[in-house]
């Protein structure tokens, strides 16, 4: 792949000045050094990688200007949702002003952007005003696409068995109560879905999967619930033996796997859901290819089936305003639905003075908050190297981390990168990535939302 | 991770509970003032009945320590999650005993007078 130019030299000018007072020591060394720059960084979101980013460049960068654009005034603990989704946790305990996180000096755009002009270094904003920047952090996160699915909308989640815990904490509360009726109906079929596209935390659809199926292991009627679980791909996961571990799982829990198959359409008044049968060439990575094919209607085998309650992943990808810029993917796996960075330094494959954090960025794996905080501190040094003129040099690895909830009470901590087929990368030698165990689910039910705090300070 | 980084985390994770900190910590302070007042020491004053009750607390956790973090018994099953609720058994019957142990002393001396 051809490696953007290094920088200009109007670029260069801008932070060369202070560059005798806090010049930066080589990757590694440089936590606690600054530089001395007049240039412009714009981030755009204001979510776990926008904050996340704002927070370690106020630190490190003197001088500048750093602009947020981000139309939130809640942040929201998006990994929450699925036990929000589950009746573990109350939606409340998700939220929190986002001024809360967002560090002095920032300078907060509390606007949509609507268009990114890479060529001018021009960003354009919903009020019809424009921001020019010298250097651009994208971490717009994702866009769900529910309007790929025929009938489908997301205010449809709540009603007719309709359930779905991506699309907002209110959406995952509803999704609860859907549930909560179907288990409080005493019967009938519950279909779960999974996404023909990349999504953010791909363990969510199975997530919710498990942990319904305790509520209706515990409620001793087990028998008279029907449970289905409708794949693309013939992965239900990307790490391969977590793969075959949820397969596995499932069959011992009676829950029918299909695979192949999407989600196309919906009708909530009928409760009825058809599904498009998408061939075995169907895979979550290759899915450019699979989504081209396959969102087209013509010679579409389908198969229409009722339901009590469906669980609905939307496919997913970058935001429209990302995808009409040349930021986008131009070739390769991503191509058309996501920002085209190098999956390593984060720096976009053609724009040098742009970099891609969070869940925007065309990657294999990745699209979690564990990975936010892998990938901030590379983005952080690779800019500040990119400032000073020099070839990025920090490297992620891919890490990424999912603790797969097996079901309410259990969990096992799933960290992996991109490295050896995505074998595992566990951070606690106690903790073994391929058992259920409590303290795992204790630290998804107490941990992990302080530690996901700790990253938007730019701590960990 | 950086001490700062671990510092932010447990302040986050301790948020919720700062009432109860600090409601414990008012509680503690006050019983062993009093009974410290009195004559209690906490070396010289024997009390079978607090250990006894500081023990039992402290087992009773085997059973409401997973359910206060929406889980039960039967998903302890790694030997860290043994040892990590031990620890908490532990630690319950350590905080018994630093309440009941002043406690016992106070009420002894109820008894006498
Ligand atoms: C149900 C669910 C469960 C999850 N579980 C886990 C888990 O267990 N572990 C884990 O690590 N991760 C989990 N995640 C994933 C995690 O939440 C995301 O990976 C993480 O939030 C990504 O951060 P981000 O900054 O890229 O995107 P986000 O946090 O989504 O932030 C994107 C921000 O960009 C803003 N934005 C969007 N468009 C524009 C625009 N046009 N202009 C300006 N701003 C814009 C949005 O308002 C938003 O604030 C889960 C996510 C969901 C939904």
């Amino acid at each position: 792949m051809q490696k953007p130019p290094l920088l200009s030299r109007r670029d260069l000018l801008k932070v060369g000045s202070g560059m005798g007072f806090g010049c930066l020591l080589p990757a590694g060394m440089t936590s606690a050094s600054t530089l001395q720059t007049q240039a412009h960084v714009v981030i755009l979101g204001g979510g776990a990688s926008g904050i996340a980013m704002a927070s370690r460049l106020t630190r490190r960068l003197r001088g500048g200007k750093i602009t947020l654009v981000e139309p939130r005034e809640t942040h929201h603990y998006q990994p929450g949702w699925t036990m929000v989704a589950s009746g573990v946790w109350n939606a409340g305990k998700t939220m929190r002003p986002n001024a809360d996180f967002m560090p002095r000096g920032v300078n907060w755009v509390r606007e949509n952007a609507v268009s990114v002009d890479a060529d001018n270094k021009r960003i354009g904003l919903a009020s019809g005003s424009t921001i020019e920047y010298d250097f651009l952090i994208v971490a717009t996160g994702i866009q769900l696409n529910y309007g790929l699915i025929d009938g489908m909308s997301p205010e449809l989640i709540g009603q007719h068995g309709i359930g779905s815990v991506y699309a907002s904490i209110e959406g995952a509360s509803r999704t609860n109560q859907t549930i909560e009726s179907w288990l409080a109906s005493g019967q009938g079929k519950g279909i779960f879905t999974a996404a023909p596209t990349p999504v953010k935390c791909a363990g969510a659809p199975l997530k919710m999967t498990f942990t319904t199926l305790s509520r209706l292991e515990e409620s001793s009627r087990r028998e008279r619930f029907a449970v289905e679980y409708m794949a693309p791909g013939t992965d239900l996961f990307s790490q391969p033996w977590v793969d075959e571990f949820v397969k596995q799982r499932f069959d011992e829990q009676g829950v029918k796997r299909r695979h192949h198959y999407r989600l196309s359409a919906i009708d909530p008044q009928a409760k009825q859901a058809e599904f498009a049968f998408v061939g075995p060439e169907s895979e979550f990575t290759s899915h450019h290819e699979l989504r081209e094919a396959e969102f087209k209607r013509d010679n579409l085998q389908t198969v229409i089936t009722d339901y009590d309650f469906i669980h609905v992943v939307p496919p997913m990808s970058a935001h429209d305003f990302i995808k009409n810029s040349a930021l986008v993917a131009q070739d390769g796996p991503f191509r058309g639905e996501w920002l085209d960075v190098d999956i390593h330094t984060m720096q976009h494959n053609r724009y040098p003075d742009v970099f891609g954090i969070g869940d925007v960025i065309g990657a294999p794996i990745n699209k979690t908050a564990a990975s936010v905080k892998a990938q901030a501190p590379v983005v952080e040094e690779n800019l500040l190297s990119v400032m000073q003129g020099n070839l990025p040099s920090a490297r992620h690895t891919g890490y990424t981390s999912c603790p797969m909830i097996t079901g309410i009470g259990k969990a096992m901590l799933v960290e992996f990168g991109y490295a050896d087929d995505f074998a595992f990368m566990p951070s606690f030698p106690f903790i073994d990535p391929k058992d259920e165990s409590w303290v795992t689910w204790v630290m998804k039910d107490r941990m992990l939302q302080p530690a996901y705090y700790a990253v938007l300070e730019g701590q960990a | 991770m950086t001490i700062s980084g671990i510092f932010t985390i447990l302040m986050y994770a301790l948020a919720p509970f700062t009432w109860l900190l600090v409601v414990g910590s008012i509680v503690v302070i006050s019983l062993h003032l009093l009974a410290y007042l009195r004559g209690y020491q906490i070396t010289q004053h024997r009390s079978r009945y607090a250990t006894i009750l500081a023990i039992l607390i402290g087992l009773s956790a085997v059973a409401w320590v997973p359910w206060l973090t929406h889980s039960t018994l039967a998903n302890v099953a790694t030997l860290f999650d043994w040892v990590a609720l031990t620890a908490g058994i532990v630690a319950i019957f350590i905080i018994s005993l630093v309440i009941l142990h002043p406690l016992s002393y106070l009420i002894s001396l109820l008894r006498e007078g």
